[in-house]
């Protein structure tokens, strides 16, 4: 089992680390949290939503208030910038002037309104993780979870990067980073949780 | 409504980009989509012409009511009411014994003389009833045939279009050979389409984890590969149906060409059988598709 009796608690708007060794569960819990696995046993509530008491698309529609970044980025390649962060919005129906005003706007606020046009392949690491963070970011999520967002960049790009979480976070989203990188926390007054086999530690 | 509305101008699009991206794959399976609903059509087109064929000489049948020597007067007028009693029928004539065998020595011209021999007349006399624009379906040549001979004072009862049964045969063949043949190729556009969405479903695999993964709704996902299977079903029965109607014309044309004149009517498809078709291609698509997504997807 890869998590047992955790028992925690993020409040809205927090800032928190989950770190710990590799195979701690720290990958498990953030698909927990986003629904993509169902506990074996236990609940995730979610903003007063119990997961496991609605359907697949109430389970789908929560997903769209809750932004995923990797750290393999996971963006379409054949696809542009501005097409990967726009199709986030496209999936929820939202007219077509709609989503160019507001994929433009997230592009600006990441930083990258001069390169909508290019490719991921064209783009640095940092670059794609930006376009991976406006395309999490676009439907004005309650949670942004990430998975090791930074563990393909540099410490330049990475401080760049947190400096991007930091101002998500101050504008009120609740930011969930999960990361084994003591770099990362060495420099942080955040909340940090520790996984350690299975179990949560503060 | 206009939500919805977009929501299927993008549904469509993302299934026409997919078809794009892997146009060799589906111009591959239209096109064994295409032959198979062909040879289905050509079965569907050759039993209606069939059938058209029989029912067109089954509308002018006529049958020869051959009566029993030395009956009387009575009996004859009773078997007459019997005969205008059945639908349809109309009595082209009455051809008493005296008569046939004078209708016989014109038939034989310079050679009348063979009949001379005869010490009596041993030809019988008879009824000689039409059936007019009495469809096949109404007309069963056997049933009236067995129904005339148990009237008292009939000998026999023949119909010249006897071996009309055997197109009937013939028909009733063409319709097994072509459901057996359907039900195959049936099988065989499911399993093309089947395979043919798993591979684009395959081939997007990353995207469709990305939508997923920023809420979208299973039918977001599934709606487009939807539309591809049907599209690919529609398609190849409108190909079918092309090639059919050109192989059609061509055919019409050489019939009149050898015989000198379109001695039998060799009608295309109606408009009902065209539609079936292609509502066949269409369920065969869809249900194509859902096979696929269904192996596919444990969201």
């Amino acid at each position: 089992m890869a998590l047992e009796d955790i028992d925690l608690r993020i409040r809205t708007g927090e800032f928190v680390f989950i770190t710990g060794p590799s195979g701690a569960g720290k990958t498990t819990l953030l698909r927990l949290i986003f629904g993509a696995e169902p506990p074996t046993e236990g609940q995730i509530v979610i903003n007063g939503i119990n997961l496991s008491r609605i359907s697949g698309t109430k389970l789908d529609l929560l997903r769209r208030k809750i932004g995923f970044v990797f750290q393999d980025f996971k963006l379409l390649n054949r696809r542009t910038v501005f097409q990967n962060v726009s199709l986030a919005l496209e999936v929820t129906g939202e007219k077509g002037s709609v989503v160019r005003k507001k994929t433009h706007q997230m592009l600006r606020a990441v930083g990258l309104a001069a390169k909508e046009e290019a490719y991921p392949i064209e783009l640095s690491g940092g670059e794609q993780q930006r376009v991976a963070i406006a395309r999490a970011m676009i439907n004005d999520p309650l949670i942004l979870l990430a998975d090791e967002p930074t563990g393909n960049l540099d410490p330049d790009i990475t401080r760049e990067i947190m400096v991007l979480f930091r101002s998500i976070n101050l504008r009120g989203t609740t930011v969930v980073i999960a990361t084994h990188s003591r770099e990362l926390l060495r420099n942080t007054d955040q909340r940090i949780i520790v996984l350690h086999r299975g179990k949560a530690f503060e | 409504m206009v939500a919805q509305l977009r929501l299927w101008s993008t549904f469509f699009k993302h299934a026409l980009s997919s078809i794009l991206i892997n146009r060799l794959i589906y111009a591959i399976s239209v096109g064994t989509i295409a032959i198979s609903l062909f040879i289905f059509s050509a079965f569907v087109l050759l039993s209606v012409n069939v059938k058209n064929w029989i029912q067109g000489w089954g509308q002018t049948l006529s049958i020869s009511v051959y009566l029993k020597d030395g009956i009387d007067e009575e009996t004859r007028e009773t078997i007459r009411t019997a005969i205008s009693t059945l639908q349809g029928a109309e009595i082209k004539g009455y051809i008493s014994k005296e008569k046939a065998l004078q209708d016989m020595k014109r038939m034989l011209g310079s050679q009348a003389g063979l009949l001379d021999g005869l010490t009596r007349n041993p030809l019988p006399a008879s009824f000689e009833v039409a059936f007019r624009n009495a469809g096949r379906k109404t007309f069963e040549p056997k049933r009236i045939k067995e129904v005339l001979e148990k009237v008292r004072g009939v000998d026999e009862v023949q119909y010249s279009e006897q071996w009309l049964d055997q197109f009937e045969g013939l028909l009733d063949m063409l319709k097994v050979a072509g459901l057996a043949i359907g039900g195959l190729l049936c099988v065989a556009v499911l399993f093309i389409i089947t395979n043919t969405i798993k591979l684009a479903i395959y081939s997007r695999r990353n995207e469709i984890e990305i939508y997923k993964l920023v809420g979208a709704t299973d039918w977001y996902v599934k709606a487009p590969l939807l539309i591809e299977g049907a599209l690919q079903g529609v398609l190849g029965g409108m190909i079918a149906l092309g090639v059919l109607s050109v192989m059609h014309l061509l055919l019409s044309f050489k019939v009149i060409q050898v015989f000198g004149l379109p001695f039998m009517d060799f009608v295309f498809l109606s408009k009902e059988y065209a539609l079936g078709i292609l509502f066949l291609g269409l369920v065969l698509g869809l249900l194509g598709s859902v096979i696929a997504i269904g192996r596919f997807f444990k969201f």
